[in-house]
């Protein structure tokens, strides 16, 4: 933790003071260096947060002292108590929802909400299946898809105290939870006896994981992978591209907020339907630890560990 | 007597009334050496069977049987595949009676007989599902072919390795007679899976490139050939042979821009490669494992790699980063799936045929090299045809 001397306020700038922030895996691997984006160093780090504008320049219109707002895009460096920015580079959030809620939605819930809406054309009763359901965005991929009325079977690893993360999911509006060994040995038939095969696959592992998640898939299905938390590729036999028609695609929202950067009401319209499914209780975010600024160094490492809850800083 | 004349005129004045079968009143002629040949067995038996409404025009001598290449159980080609003579049923109103001229042994009809494949007939079946063949007799009711079409199968399933079969006019399309035999033999499964590949997942350009493995299979050289036609490049990846560099000079010769050894593909190289044609917007697998991982890794960012083939039996590894950081797209493409879907729409498949037989026409897309083999050399031509680094087609000529 460094102290820096802020810039001077130029007439398109906005200073703001950060008010929180999570630690999320991507926002590590920019530090190791293994990201597609790196910054030129020195860097701050952190890429999500949510602030609160203290002072804008002569020629802003869109920000007012007062407002909450979330940088654009990534790369912004998060992780610290002021920064000084073009107005361009933030985007507001409504004040009437929660403080973790507003730190944390502008990279997970924005992902599985474009998850769930550019790949495959999702009715009320669909079958969507993830892994690594108990993340942030499989958390947010229940939410939304149960408001929706989309079926979600839910895969996760199994652990000690299991079934008490299945009730947790469960409460979120997930409507099948099933642990990597119990699908690898009973398999989904007697789910499919309630809901149909799923169009869509959203896979976060890769490796044997992300080939359980494709197993299940219906003929013309595509899975979109957003994450590789097992560091290994996915095994794609030759059958499931050419006789099950399975579409094999990724989902990167930095790269999706990059392209559509000039769209504000596009990314504004996501926003919006996101806050409205935070303010009737039916986005909540991950339960997080919540931790004071200075206690940063326990925030990276837990991040660093498996099956550990998403950590904020409060600044 | 008396019956048998009155049949002959009545084909004859039906022939004349149905001005569309010029060539036909040339046949009729010789159904009329037919009549003569063995009239009582044929045309009394004829007539009883099909009535006087149901006159059908034949240009050879009355086929019964057929001879085809027959499996009861799935399993070795060696073991279960063998040569059977069978009953021909009558040409109903809807059918047409072909005579078949050629049929190729693709690596698809291998999987068949060995019940490995997504669609397996019911048995006992006749291998092979590609083909040309002759129409040499119409149902009354047939509008859209008539005696002289050379004509290939609408889908899979058929049963080619055949002399001979009786199939509803539906279940055919038509193809130009005036292409060689053995292109028109091979146009139905690897044309057009290239033709598709090339033009259903991006949108090419002169001047775009294509990187495939398996560049001298069926598929792969009527890719070179396609892309060639359209002035897009190719880069083709062959395993490392030792009469390589004769291959290399056969599939330029073709069209090919580039061709390379798989070990090349890991080499720093190809960036020299690289420096002479773009980046690839579309890769098309063939084979699979390494082979396909490497075809992604040279991809452009965005762009598209099809899978039609597993020739190694491995899976494609797809490395996470490549679809979201690298925004590729991996699909596959069945040939079969997509003339069923479009079935209900023969003016598309009509099309690509005209297209790819214009290719033909214009000496610009020629069959890969054949071996051609007889019926009764079936047990020699299958065991070619599962050889590795077989480097002709084995191809039925009946």
């Amino acid at each position: 933790m460094e102290k820096l001397s802020l810039p001077p306020l130029r007439d398109h700038c906005v200073r703001v003071k950060m008010l929180a922030a999570p630690v999320n895996p991507a926002d590590l691997n920019m530090i190791q260096g293994t990201y597609p984006i790196l910054l030129p160093l020195p860097a701050v780090g952190g890429n999500e947060g949510v602030g609160e504008v203290m002072e804008v320049g002569r020629g802003v219109t869109g920000f007012r002292p007062g407002d909450w707002v979330v940088p654009t895009d990534a790369g912004f460096g998060t992780w610290r108590t002021e920064a000084v920015c073009g107005a361009d580079d933030l985007i507001q959030v409504p004040k009437d929802i929660s403080l973790l809620s507003a730190a944390t939605i502008w990279v997970n819930p924005c992902t599985a909400y474009r998850m769930l809406h550019d790949f495959q054309h999702l009715q009320p009763g669909s079958t969507v299946i993830q892994n690594g359901a108990n993340s942030a965005v499989g958390q947010a991929v229940i939410q939304i898809a149960a408001a929706l009325g989309v079926k979600t079977i839910n895969i996760i690893r199994d652990r000690p105290k299991r079934e008490e993360l299945v009730q947790e999911l469960r409460r979120l509006g997930a409507d099948f939870v099933i642990t990597e060994e119990e699908l690898q040995r009973e398999g989904l038939d007697r789910v499919f006896q309630e809901v149909p095969r799923p169009k869509l696959g959203l896979n976060c592992i890769g490796g044997i994981s992300g080939g359980l998640v494709l197993s299940q898939l219906n003929d013309g299905a595509t899975l979109v992978t957003y994450g590789g938390m097992a560091k290994k590729p996915l095994q794609v036999p030759a059958k499931s591209l050419i006789f099950k028609n399975i579409t094999f695609q990724g989902f990167w929202m930095t790269q999706w907020k990059r392209q559509h950067r000039k769209d504000v009401r596009r990314l504004n319209s996501m926003l919006t339907v996101l806050c409205e499914l935070v303010r009737s209780g039916r986005l909540t975010p991950p339960k997080c630890v919540q931790l004071p600024f200075p206690q940063y160094s326990q925030a990276l490492n837990a991040t660093l560990q498996s099956h550990q809850r998403k950590h904020v800083l409060l600044m | 007597m008396e019956v048998l004349r009155a049949a002959w005129l009545m084909t004859r004045r039906i022939t004349v009334r149905q001005q569309k079968i010029c060539r036909t009143f040339a046949t009729v002629l010789s159904c009329k050496q037919v009549v003569h040949q063995n009239i009582h067995e044929r045309y009394l038996s004829r007539l009883k069977l099909v009535g006087i409404t149901h006159c059908r025009y034949s240009s050879e001598p009355q086929i019964k049987n057929c001879t085809a290449l027959m499996y009861r159980n799935h399993g070795d080609p060696s073991q279960v595949v063998q040569l059977e003579t069978t009953p021909l049923p009558s040409v109903g109103p809807q059918s047409v009676l072909v005579k078949m001229l050629a049929a190729p042994i693709n690596p698809s009809d291998i999987n068949m007989v060995q019940g490995t494949y997504a669609i397996l007939p019911d048995l006992p079946a006749v291998g092979g599902n590609e083909g040309v063949g002759k129409v040499v007799e119409v149902g009354s009711e047939v509008r859209r072919l008539k005696v002289g079409d050379w004509v290939i199968p609408k889908d899979a399933g058929l049963g080619t390795w055949r002399t001979a079969a009786v199939i509803n006019a539906e279940d055919l399309i038509a193809v130009p007679s005036d292409i060689p035999l053995l292109a028109a033999a091979t146009l139905g499964v690897n044309p057009c899976t290239a033709f598709r590949m090339l033009s259903d997942f991006e949108d090419l350009k002169s001047g775009d490139s294509v990187i495939q493995n398996a560049a001298n299979s069926g598929v792969g050289q009527a890719v070179i050939q396609i892309t060639a036609a359209k002035g897009i490049h190719s880069i083709n990846v062959v395993r490392d042979r030792p009469d390589f560099q004769q291959l290399s000079d056969r599939l330029k010769a073709m069209g090919a821009t580039h061709v390379i050894k798989e070990e090349m593909l890991r080499r720093p190289e190809m960036k020299e490669l690289f420096k002479t044609c773009a980046r690839p917007k579309l890769a098309l697998n063939g084979v699979g494992g390494k082979s396909a991982t490497e075809l992604l890794r040279h991809l452009q960012k965005g762009g598209t790699m099809v899978t039609y083939g597993g020739m190694a039996k491995q899976p494609v590894t797809v490395p996470v980063s490549a679809l979201i950081f690298k925004d590729v797209k991996v699909q596959g493409f069945w040939v079969t799936q997509w003339k069923k879907t479009h079935s209900h729409n023969e003016a598309l498949f009509r099309g690509m045929l005209d297209e790819l037989c214009g290719l033909i026409q214009a000496g610009k897309l020629s069959a890969p090299a054949c071996t051609q083999v007889g019926l009764s050399d079936f047990q020699k031509a299958l065991d070619s045809a599962m050889q590795p680094y077989i480097s002709t087609k084995q191809v039925f000529v009946m």
